[in-house]
């Protein structure tokens, strides 16, 4: 009994120990290299950088997933041809350009998830300044309800049909299908208020972020596609608000057109909204990876090996004159073109323009006809399966930068002068095919490519005028389906149906949200 | 400390006493010399073994009593008296004696009642294993491990009855001495005395949430009281290149057409290997007192694979010591290892451009071309993924240091005889040092970046507190009772730093002066560091009911914690009940010495993969430009789910142990069956609301079943000669994802989700996979070629119209053309013992997987040529036209039958040593000297993981083009003993 008395007070002391082991039943999680809300967002430095997170979303924006790509492959300026082995991809790029998308192909996921990604951080946002309720913050409610309204812009352009969300918290999990005149609605109303609440300031501290003038030229394109948006033509509208970015003087066209693409573009006095990308802060611009060839690599003395995909349609090559300023001049057997443009074509040469680049790997026929001697040409053979490797017109418009790397330098130009000055002749045009000023305004723009002006105004120059200045500004497919020609057959594509005009909604979305309606053709 | 145990202990056997000497025979009962039948005086550390007529000598002590021990049979213990010849006769069947060491205890096996196999350091693989995985490769039923391939530093897979998890850990655990969470590759095989695997939810159970994959526990070698022994083993490995991709030779190329002739004539896989020297050497010393034990181990290792500079060296410390006191009531026992391992990695990129390289190449390198000067002089062409695969292991550098140590310390204390407490406490540390330097003149991202350094240190920390309370008493009636419960606290530390940044001046510095690097002043170098912790903590308990040897009970209960969890739902709850009976004890039946059937119920968890999923956190999420200035900009990183919870796994076990003739024959045979709720998966779900596209949620429901078997049989050819045959076999039956949908929580997967992109160039948006609900995991998904008609007229592929809509479209007619698993995994063991010689031959064989061939999808169309060098069976589809497109016509089947292990070994006469040795053992082992396979690529092995997309292991059977080629190793090794 004494050992057993013994044994007890061990036993009591041994389940003590455990009783005392350290923090014995605490499983609070602790956080080292993230910050919780409880700790966060306190002084004026961590609020401005919560703001951040709306014009982040942004960078995704002219990368080669989201809507650049689906604005510019669905159309008849660009294609990504299967080159052999490269690009073939599940044959995603071929429907892309065909318009044989599917609800499950990349890009149609990617462009949805990129602006309702735009929205849901505008949403977060708009509701934590709202709770701070601080006077530091409360002027970025109406720049991030202006984002927010620009996002469903390009979603009602897009995909029509969308849920419409505006609340964080108290979110329906699985918002319903909102119809295309409920979000042409929306947008009308944000974009409106908003003209109240943004900034008109036109300087630095509005580079790269939302303020007056980008409210209107949204909401120009907004009634300037009207009528494909609701069925209701708001021309009057629509030229109204170009007028008001031109009243405000604070843009002029550049004398030199390619001023608003150069690797440091942001003197431009023309461009109204950038995404001010950067090869350190704010990548995301990689054109120059998607458009070069391999080779090209030596030609700017890259960082990177460009992957030889994205290119011009031979025919939106050949709609240039050959003294448009805007199309360049080819390079040739003597060296690099002193003339920069929206196209690089010709035999390539090395950074020093003295070295043809050789394509040596390449002799064999159906690839590369002309062997070794690496020159770009527009003339494409096939879109699939056997493109040749330097078929193709290449997307020079955004300069190259020598010693560049993956991620861009120049700032992306969003909206544009030029562009407001074609809404407006065209909203102009559209009232009065015979007015004066809208041809005026166009042969402003002619003046300035070096070509010459037009007598008179016609859907069809109206459109390749359009395309012509637009070229690669994600904007040609809606301009395509504003004057009805989106569904036609061109270069490797048949006609399609007219409900092609609007993407699917994806089916990554309809999966996770049993409440959306998929579109019509889908 | 160990040194001055050992002191301690070599002074106390030089102690002398009165001696006198006993001789005798030991035999089995049919009158068969036993050799090497251990003989130990109780209580003291003299001993000795027989020889091969089964005598022995031995100078006892007066009254002294006498151990006689031997793998398989009875001990027997006999009191020496007057005389001098003690000839003994040991009983076979201690097979259901032996001990297996179960989660926080031992059993002996013949009351085991849930599922535990058991392997001894005798029956582990032999030769060049360099991984404790590997020695158990075979021999477990349901246990497939697999490493494609002989990288040196590629680890294995390890899958125990398939997958019964979605998202969350799909190896099992390990624990290694009592300390969960150990790291098999950082233990030294020859270390380790047995391996235990805890296969069913009843066995497993007890170590709740971290159990549902099963258990794998490995029990170190120690030292006996009383046996002074001094151990080398030795021994030198060549690894020969067996099988390389079958690639078009320089001929072969000019003549198939279409490619461009370079001239030359060069075969990269001979450029690119060698034969891998490799040498081990270890050193032991172990003994003892009847207070002390110890054992000491030391061992070096340097490895090299057959792809050049692949291999590491490694060095290891182990000392294990166990001391008692007070009467014998206090054991402490003492674990301390070190392990630092130097690895050169080499460039698994490397393997896919040898394959594609031109073979007509004019020369590898001349240093002296100024055409190649850019390059260094390595032959290279400017093509989208086309690297000179020579250049990228000569110019460039990656390689991995890794130090750990792990210390553990035990003291187990008997109140009562019935009763004892026991504390334990370990910590383990490990440091990760990865460094890789791109030179400036590699085409390979070198020269893009102009020579690229990266540093990453990794830190994996985590220390381990328990409590048990033992309890054991034999009953009057004949019942056995024990019982255990315990606290344990376990918590874990990740941090690293990451460095990388390019723009040198010069190759010189490699990756060790990152200053040198211009990118960091330019703003393109990026810095990194992270650190996460985690803690777990449980209360646990069993009980083991023990009727006459007749009836076995089992209940366990494990209650566990884990902060990764939301606050409501941190807590899980894990039961288990196994029962057994013998039925030889219980009703007559004859020709069988045990007839044990069981069947076990248990209840397993799984946690998630990562920490502070339920809470939401901010971070930098990049920069954006406010007046005039870029600033960071913070915000949310991902969804947060506040009710995340366990990942529960229920299963039962049923089974039958036997043996038969005198137990020569021995086996098992069980079925199992389980059960997955609560699965986590990485959802995708509407934004917004969400502020990210996916959330992780509790729902995915799976089921799992499958059969094992296990078989003995022990020849007995007479003449001191014998035969051991042993099999051991598994089926899967494919894991079923049976639901993904949680109509409550509103996620689902919307029937089915496509993945593992196959890849660039050119077949990206082409997935491999298809995770369908209501069909099995595993499911290989693409395009159906017609096998009567592949290629059309037209020379396009000709694939079948599978929805039969009478339009061939890539997306519409894709179909389930294969599965990743495995079926059949068998192991069939021979030991041949004539005398001094022995002969062990192991066969292996994983049968009904299939793999995609990915080297076939990239590189077999004939048009490839024009760019690349093609497959051999490019002759096969030459007037195809079309560009390489994925279909079932790369995916084959992958059944494959090797002769794993073949050893021949030669122990010679302790008596013909000269003075000193005690035991000299010569070998020679070849491993994977042939393979019988339809498969056409690198290794037939199975791909349990997808080391190529973020499906993991829920796209097994994709064979990437990155696999380390499969080699044949030849060992000769010897075993001294002092």
């Amino acid at each position: 009994m004494e050992k057993f008395k013994i044994s007890l007070k061990m036993l009591i002391l041994a389940l003590g120990f455990s009783a005392v082991a350290p923090s014995c039943t605490d499983l609070d999680e602790e956080l080292f290299s993230q910050v919780s809300a409880d700790n966060f967002f306190q002084t004026e430095e961590e609020l401005v950088s919560a703001l951040g997170a709306a014009y982040t979303s942004l960078y995704g924006f002219a990368g080669n997933g989201t809507v650049w790509g689906i604005q510019e492959v669905s159309s008849d300026e660009v294609v990504v041809p299967t080159r052999g082995p490269d690009w073939g991809d599940g044959g995603h790029w071929v429907r892309l350009h065909q318009q044989n998308w599917t609800a499950e192909d990349p890009l149609v996921n990617g462009g949805w998830s990129f602006l309702f990604g735009g929205v849901s951080a505008t949403n977060r946002l708009i509701y934590q300044f709202e709770l701070l309720n601080n006077p530091l913050t409360e002027p970025f409610i109406g720049e991030l309800k202006a984002l927010r309204a620009i996002y469903y812009l390009w979603l009602l352009d897009l995909y029509g049909n969308v849920p419409i969300v505006t609340s964080f918290a108290d979110a329906d999990p699985n918002p319903a299908t909102n119809s295309r005149l409920e979000v042409y609605n929306f947008v009308e109303s944000e974009l409106t208020s908003a003209l109240n609440s943004v900034t008109d300031a036109v300087d630095g501290s509005t580079y790269g972020r939302v303020n007056k003038n980008v409210v209107n030229t949204a909401l120009a394109r907004l009634y300037l596609n009207a009528e494909v948006y609701t069925g209701s033509a708001q021309w009057s509208k629509a030229a109204a608000a170009a007028d008001a970015v031109i009243n405000s003087g604070n843009y002029a066209l550049e004398s030199d057109y390619f001023a608003n693409f150069n690797v440091d573009n942001s003197g431009s006095g023309e461009n109204i909204w950038v995404i001010p990308y950067d090869e350190v802060f704010a990548g995301g611009f990689n054109l120059v990876m998607m458009t070069l060839s391999y080779l090209n690599q030596q030609s700017y003395n890259l960082a990177a090996q460009p992957w030889n995909g994205f290119c011009t349609v031979e025919e939106f090559y050949n709609s240039y004159e050959d003294t448009d300023l805007r199309k360049g001049q080819p390079n040739t057997e003597d060296g690099p073109s002193a003339v920069r443009g929206n196209f690089l074509v010709g035999p390539q040469w090395d950074v020093t323009g003295r070295v043809r680049l050789v394509d040596d790997g390449t002799t064999a026929s159906g690839i590369d006809p002309d062997g070794p001697p690496f020159t770009l040409r527009a003339y494409i053979n096939e879109l699939f399966p056997t493109a040749w490797r330097e078929a193709g017109a290449r997307i020079s418009k955004y300069e190259f930068q020598i010693g560049g790397r993956q991620n861009m330098n120049n700032d992306y130009p969003l909206f544009r002068y030029a562009d407001v000055l074609l809404m407006k002749a065209e909203a102009l045009w559209r009232q009065n095919p015979g007015s004066a000023e809208a041809l005026a305004l166009v042969n402003q723009i002619r003046a300035r490519a070096g070509v010459d002006p037009f007598t008179e105004l016609t859907a069809d120059n109206l459109l390749a005028e359009r395309g012509r200045e637009m070229f690669a500004e994600a904007i040609r497919r809606t301009d395509l389906i504003r004057f009805g020609v989106f569904t036609d057959a061109w270069w490797a594509k048949d006609v399609q149906p007219e409900c092609k005009e609007l993407m699917p909604i994806p089916k990554n979305q309809t999966d996770s949200n049993p409440n959306l309606v998929q579109n019509e053709c889908y | 400390m160990a040194i001055a145990v050992l002191t301690v202990v070599l002074l106390s056997s030089m102690q002398s006493m009165a001696q006198r000497t006993v001789s005798g025979t030991v035999t089995d009962a049919s009158g068969e010399a036993l050799i090497g039948v251990n003989i130990l005086e109780q209580g003291t550390d003299k001993g000795t073994i027989t020889d091969f007529d089964g005598n022995y000598e031995i100078s006892v002590s007066e009254g002294a009593t006498l151990v006689f021990s031997y793998t398989g049979y009875t001990s027997q213990e006999v009191v020496v008296g007057a005389q001098s010849q003690i000839n003994v006769i040991l009983q076979a069947g201690a097979v259901l004696e032996e001990v297996v060491v179960t989660g926080y205890g031992t059993q002996r096996s013949k009351e085991v009642t849930g599922s535990i196999a058991s392997v001894k350091a005798e029956d582990f693989n032999k030769g060049n294993v360099n991984d404790v995985a590997q020695l158990l490769q075979g021999k477990v039923g349901g246990l497939v491990i697999s490493r494609p391939g002989a990288n040196p530093n590629g680890g294995f897979n390890i899958r125990l009855r398939g997958i019964s998890t979605v998202g969350a850990s799909t190896e099992p655990l390990v624990v290694i001495d009592g300390v969960l969470g150990g790291d098999l590759n950082s233990i030294e095989p020859q270390d380790i005395a047995s391996i235990d695997v805890l296969k069913d939810g009843s066995a497993a159970a007890i170590y709740g949430t971290r159990g549902a994959s099963g258990v794998i526990l490995v029990t170190t070698k120690r030292g006996s009281a009383g046996v002074s022994k001094v151990d080398y083993s030795g021994q030198v490995s060549l690894d020969v290149v067996n099988r390389t991709p079958d690639v078009l030779t320089a001929d072969e190329y000019r003549a198939f057409g279409g490619g461009t002739d370079l001239g030359g004539s060069i075969d990269w896989f001979d450029e690119l290997t060698q034969t891998g020297v490799s040498n081990t050497h270890n050193l032991s010393m172990s003994g003892g007192t009847s207070s002390t034990t110890y054992r000491l181990s030391g061992n070096y290792r340097s490895i090299k694979g057959v792809a050049r500079t692949t291999g590491f060296d490694r060095l290891n410390f182990r000392a294990n010591v166990t001391q008692k006191a007070l009467n014998d009531r206090l054991t402490i026992t003492a674990n301390l290892t070190t392990s630092s391992r130097d690895a050169s990695l080499g460039f698994d990129e490397a393997f896919r451009y040898a394959t594609i390289f031109n073979p007509t190449t004019p020369f590898v390198r001349d240093a002296s071309n100024p055409a190649f000067a850019r390059w260094d002089g390595y032959y290279q062409q400017v093509l989208f993924d086309y690297y000179n695969p020579v250049a990228i292991i000569e110019q460039n550098t990656r390689q991995e240091r890794v130090k750990s140590y792990a210390g553990n310390i035990r003291g187990d204390f008997k109140l009562t005889d019935e009763l004892s407490v026991a504390l334990f406490y370990s910590s383990q540390r490990s440091n990760n040092e990865f460094g890789q330097y791109w030179s400036k003149y590699s085409f390979l991202t070198g020269e893009n970046a102009r020579g690229l350094a990266t540093k990453r240190n990794q830190e994996f920390e985590d220390q381990l507190f328990r409590t048990e309370i033992n309890f054991n008493k034999d009953f009057s009636s004949g019942l056995n009772l024990s019982a255990l419960a315990g606290y344990e606290y376990q918590d874990f530390l990740y941090q690293d730093f990451f460095a990388q940044g390019g723009t040198f001046l010069t190759d010189a510095f490699s990756y060790h002066n990152l200053s040198g690097a211009a990118d960091f002043n330019n703003g393109l170098g990026s810095v990194n560091s992270n650190k996460v912790t985690s803690k777990l903590i449980s209360f646990f308990g069993r009980v083991n009911l023990n009727f006459n040897d007749k009836f076995f009970l089992t209940g366990s209960l494990r209650r566990d914690g884990s902060s990764r969890f939301g606050a409501d739902n941190k807590w899980g709850l894990f039961p288990a009940v196994s029962a057994g009976v013998d039925l030889t004890e219980v009703t007559s039946i004859n020709g069988f010495d045990q007839l044990k059937v069981r069947a076990g119920y248990g209840v397993t968890g799984q946690n998630v993969a990562d920490s502070y999923l339920s809470i939401q956190r901010f971070g930098p999420t990049g920069n954006f430009y406010y007046n005039g200035a870029f600033t960071p900009s913070y915000g949310p990183i991902s969804n947060p789910n506040p009710n995340l919870k366990w990942e529960t796994k229920s299963d039962i076990n049923v089974g039958v142990d036997f043996a038969m003739l005198d137990y020569k024959l021995t086996g098992s045979l069980e079925y199992y069956q389980s059960k997955t709720n609560d699965g986590v998966f990485l959802f995708n779900v509407p934004v917004p609301p969400n502020l990210f596209g996916q959330t992780y949620y509790n729902v995915a429901e799976l089921e799992n079943s499958g059969i094992e078997m296990a078989l003995n049989y022990l020849v007995d050819l007479g003449d001191n000669k014998s035969w051991n045959i042993s099999f051991s076999g598994s089926r899967w039956f494919s894991p079923t994802l049976v639901s993904l949908t949680d109509a409550e929580a509103g996620v689902s997967l919307g029937g089915f989700r496509d993945g593992a992109n196959l890849g660039s160039p050119g077949q990206n948006g082409t997935p491999l996979v298809r995770l369908e609900e209501g069909k099995p995991l595993g499911q290989l998904w693409g395009l159906v070629i017609d096998e009567n008609k592949q290629i059309n007229e037209d020379g396009t592929w000709n694939f079948v119209d599978v929805d039969g809509n009478g339009v061939q479209d890539d997306i519409s007619d894709r179909a389930v053309i294969g599965n990743g698993f495995p079926k059949y995994n068998l192991g069939i063991n021979n030991t041949f013992n004539f005398g001094k010689l022995d002969l062990n031959i192991f066969f292996r064989s994983v049968l009904g997987h299939d793999l995609i061939n990915t080297f076939r999808a990239f590189y077999e169309a004939p048009n490839v040529i024009s760019a690349y060098n093609v497959l051999a069976t490019s002759a096969d589809i030459k007037n195809l036209t079309d560009q390489p497109q994925f279909s079932s016509r790369h995916v084959e089947r992958a059944d494959f039958l090797t002769l794993d292990n073949l050893t021949l070994g030669y122990t010679f006469d302790s008596a013909s040593l000269p003075g000193g040795f005690s035991n000299l053992r010569v070998y020679f082992t070849g491993q994977n000297l042939f393979v019988l396979t339809g498969y056409s690529g690198v290794s037939p092995e199975p791909r349990l993981t997808d080391t190529g997309s973020d499906f993991g292991s829920l796209a097994p059977g994709i064979d990437r083009r990155n696999t380390y080629f499969s080699s044949r190793v030849f060992t000769f090794g010897l075993n001294v003993g002092f």
